[in-house]
């Protein structure tokens, strides 16, 4: 079966239309960020989170004023689809005390509704601010390793464009968290430990997609004169525009299961990485290789490319 | 023909190593089912006495199941290290409380080391740091490298001491690890009484013998206290008053509560609203407000009213009131400890005289043996107040000069918490104080479900990848799909072969595995579709096109797992058991989707079973 017998998009040629949709993919990102910022998961914040779940369908109105008549003051909230909810509140050193208060307090006044506190989380601010640190530390190492192997295997344009690529790529999922953020009750999308391992593996997996429009840029730019670059690049983007698609999509079919199936603990992480995958395939096309052309045409030299094999 | 050999014996081995590596944990699966069949638990009994070690053997080798599928507790422990320098410190004054006040507070807001936010501090200060610390002579550097040894020290000596505590508790297969400079993670799995063990680590256990000053001392501090709050007209919230009762009571009987002139206006008397003296002297505090007193005395305005050298203290655990009210005893004790319980040498938790009463019982070494013969000789008819962490645990009267070092604590509710302190003691004091700064902990129910989902997402994932693979590519997609069971199954065996355990992000970390694993075979069938559009045969077409592709496949393998590695080092708990799966998939199958889906090639290349539309 093949999906794409024989494609022969102008990539190149229409490249400006691509660069003005990923600047209002962007654009609305930040101003999302700027306007209504990110909810940020108790991972970061600092603070403690208990899911109660219920053996009898409850309505959070009902949990919610006794936990308020119990003087335990804090957000609740749908959990996942069955009858679970999740009760966040300030960290408090002990929560033993803040499972008896809220145990008590839903046994004493909800007694034909049977309830277990299945999950306690608490988190002190000293480390959630440890947590951010070493995020964006991880986040910042792995895409100088990438631009550093990348420039060592290809070129050092090649290398910034990639890195450029999975910069638009993670900046568009995080306006995405923002944009979609407490809309969806099956899905909160709160920034957490999670959401930052998503981050990387989308840094990861960004590149795979670019990587292969680069290899076969380079297996065939060799010896050819600038002028030729504008066809080569098209040429070679729609020879591998299948392989890019099919990677990803066996890639995203796995994301997808995980979404569905694996609960709300990983749904969140879930949609980052599909969506990351997503933009990360869509910028290895409309977004590295054509920074890459511009720039080599900026230059107006022949590229030297590391690695290039015999064709 | 000699390197193809080679391969084909490379692919057994992995393969049988990764079988035998997940053997016992399939051993294990099945016994617990067999385990489970038994009608009687007698019947289940004999079985695990006849298949003992079997059964352990194939347990102890079995694949781990993460904290948060089969439910425990997973802590953050931070070593208090401001306090630790500080008991380091000498010549402490005012300057030097102001210092590590802000000291203590930047810690709590960063991970950067404490000695460095100390140093930092008495640099913008311009004190050396001999002046409060070591030598007066020391430079600066040599206290640095005194101090930094002197927390990794506390770390470490926290550590193991909390080791020991929790392996006296008793939890299976604990994990304890230190991270950075001031914290311990700890990992338990199973574990159901978690105010228990929370209790049971947070325990400083610095055991104190102290003298109790007379009863006259104490009232006459308290009523400064009174007046003092009094005149300051200090709001001390109004919380619930305690039981009045006849005013008269000889003895601190359990119930004889005598109540203070209660009946005056709470403006009046604050410090009487919330705490009782019997006529023989003896102050007390009721349940409600102990929280209050207790702030109260820790309040500096306050500890300035008390005699020079002393300090009001709470008993640990309340006599019970005539009316079933808990009342707290308020003793007035010694700064100074006459001793501490570096002397102890054996704890042990039993039942008092009567049978009734738990209470353990100490012996101490012969340093300890000879101070406190003399300690108690001098303080005849006087009581002396052991303190455990800041609270009274008892204060018996010193009947006669004790010459063999033995005492007993009593005043202990359970028999469990008589065992928790047994163990506390033992296990000697922590160096600083200990908090708990993260605390997860997941319910075995949530646990289960956590495995139904993660077990669902793996056959779906699976189901849905290998599906496409077929379809897509026709006969060449057995060999992906082959390659694919291999590579789960070598991601499985090696973290049973190396016991690490699985969790729910790792999980999902093979699920993303399966997606990405295939890529390198579509990559290739990719290459090899083309080669063979170009006209060439099935055989230089296959060769081609895994030499072609080998180039792509290396850089983006080598770009996940970077990636992969530095969530590793940076992350913790949860997202590291993700990383691991992902860089141990993405390795797996740089050699399970190259070599072995050549092998497959090449065996059925020989026997003429490919053709051009074995791709599809």
């Amino acid at each position: 079966m093949r999906i794409f017998q024989k494609t022969n998009f102008n990539f190149i040629h229409n490249r400006k239309i691509a660069y003005g949709f990923s600047i209002i993919l962007l654009l609305a990102g930040m101003v999302s960020l700027v306007v209504k910022g990110l909810n940020y998961g108790i991972d970061f914040r600092g603070g403690s989170e208990v899911v109660i779940r219920f053996d009898k369908n409850i309505d959070v109105g009902e949990i919610r004023s006794v936990l308020d008549a119990a003087g335990v003051s804090g957000t609740l909230k749908q959990y996942g689809m069955d009858r679970s909810f999740l009760f966040s509140t300030v960290f408090q050193g002990d929560t033993g005390q803040l499972k008896s208060l809220v145990s008590n307090a839903l046994n004493d006044r909800i007694r034909s509704n049977h309830h277990e506190i299945v999950r306690i989380d608490a988190v002190g601010p000293s480390i959630a601010s440890d947590l951010k640190w070493s995020a964006v530390k991880a986040l910042i190492a792995s895409l100088l390793a990438i631009l550093l192997y990348v420039g060592f295997r290809f070129e050092i344009k090649f290398a910034t464009a990639g890195v450029v690529a999975i910069f638009h790529d993670i900046l568009t999922v995080l306006g995405l968290f923002s944009i979609l953020g407490g809309l969806f009750p099956f899905m909160p999308l709160e920034m957490d430990q999670s959401i930052i391992a998503a981050f990387l593996t989308i840094a990861g997996y960004s590149i795979t997609d670019t990587v292969v429009v680069y290899d076969r840029i380079r297996e065939r730019i060799r010896g050819q004169k600038p002028s030729d670059y504008e066809r080569i690049f098209n040429e070679s983007m729609n020879q591998t525009l299948s392989r890019t698609i099919i990677t990803s999509g066996t890639v995203l079919l796995s994301v997808f299961v995980l979404f569905i199936f694996a609960g709300p603990a990983i749904r969140g992480f879930a949609f980052a990485v599909f969506s990351g995958i997503l933009i990360g395939t869509y910028s290895s096309i409309f977004v590295a290789a054509p920074l890459v052309y511009d720039w080599l045409k900026m230059t107006k030299s022949a590229v030297r490319l590391r690695g290039s094999k015999q064709p | 023909m000699k390197n193809k050999r080679f391969n084909l014996l490379l692919i057994a081995v992995v393969t049988l190593v990764a079988v035998w590596s997940l053997w016992p944990t399939w051993r294990d699966y099945t016994y617990s089912k067999q385990l489970n069949s038994f009608g009687s638990t007698q019947d289940s009994l004999k079985y695990v006495m006849s298949h003992r070690e079997e059964i352990e053997d194939a347990r102890k080798k079995s694949l781990k199941l993460g904290l948060d599928l089969r439910g425990g507790m997973h802590l953050v422990m931070e070593v208090d290290q401001v306090d630790l320098f500080e008991q380091k410190a000498w010549n402490k004054d005012a300057k030097f409380s102001t210092i590590m006040q802000s000291v203590r507070a930047k810690a709590a807001q960063s991970d950067v080391r404490v000695i460095d936010l100390l140093v930092g501090e008495f640099r913008n200060e311009n004190i050396p740091l001999s002046r409060y610390f070591y030598d007066i002579r020391n430079s600066d550097q040599e206290i640095v490298k005194k101090l930094e040894k002197e927390s990794e020290d506390a770390l470490n000596r926290a550590k193991e001491i909390i080791r020991n505590r929790i392996d006296q508790y008793g939890v299976a297969e604990p994990v304890i690890t230190t991270q950075g400079s001031r914290k311990i993670i700890i990992e338990l799995p199973g574990v159901s009484d978690e105010n228990r063990v929370r209790n049971l680590l947070k325990g400083t256990a610095k055991l104190e013998f102290r003298l109790l000053r007379e009863p006259e001392v104490m009232v006459r501090t308290l009523d400064r206290i009174n007046t003092y709050l009094a005149q300051n007209s200090l709001p001390v919230p109004a919380k619930a008053p305690l039981p009045p009762d006849s005013a008269s009571a000889p003895a601190p009987q359990p119930g004889s509560v005598a109540a203070p002139p209660a009946s005056k206006p709470s403006s009046a008397n604050p410090l009487y609203d919330l705490v009782g003296i019997f006529q023989n002297g003896t102050a007390y505090t009721s349940e409600h407000s102990r929280e209050l007193v207790l702030s109260l005395l820790r309040r500096a305005d306050i500890q300035a009213l008390m005699p020079l050298d002393t300090e009001l203290l709470l008993a640990a655990k309340p006599d019970v009131g005539k009316n079933g009210e808990k009342l707290y005893p308020i003793y007035l004790v010694k700064k100074a400890p006459e001793l501490t319980g570096g002397v102890i040498t054996e704890a042990k938790a039993t039942f008092g005289s009567q049978g009734v009463q738990p209470e353990v019982l100490m012996s101490m070494n012969s340093d300890g043996t000879s101070k406190w013969a003399r300690i108690t000789g001098a303080n005849i008819g006087k009581r002396i107040a052991i303190v455990l962490d800041g609270a009274v645990y008892s204060a018996p009267v010193v009947q006669s000069k004790i010459p063999n070092g033995n005492s007993v604590i009593n005043g202990i509710e359970s028999l469990e918490e008589a065992k928790d302190l047994e163990i506390v003691l033992k296990a000697g004091a922590l160096p600083a104080p200990v908090r708990i700064t993260e605390e997860r902990s997941v319910g075995p129910s949530l646990g289960a479900d956590y495995i139904r989902a993660g077990i669902q997402s793996l056959a779906w994932a699976f189901l849905a990848v290998s599906v496409f693979m077929l379809f897509y590519y026709k006969k060449a997609g057995i060999a992906a799909d082959i390659a694919l069971v291999l590579n789960i199954l070598i991601v499985l065996s090696v973290l049973a072969g190396f016991n690490a355990s699985l969790s729910l992000p790792g999980i999902a970390g093979i699920v993303l595995t399966i997606g990405m694993a295939v890529d390198a075979n579509v990559l290739i069938y990719e290459r090899i579709r083309e080669e063979l559009a170009e006209g060439k045969s099935v055989i230089s077409a296959v060769t081609q096109g895994y030499d072609r592709a080998f180039s792509s496949i290396l850089d983006s393998h080598v770009t996940t797992l970077s990636a992969a590695f530095l969530l590793y080092t940076y992350g913790i708990g949860p997202i590291q058991g993700f990383a691991v799966t992902l860089m141990i998939g993405t390795s797996a199958s740089l050699f399970t989707a190259i070599v072995v889906t050549r092998e497959i090639f090449h065996l059925l290349l020989a026997k003429n079973l490919m053709s051009e539309k074995s791709f599809g």
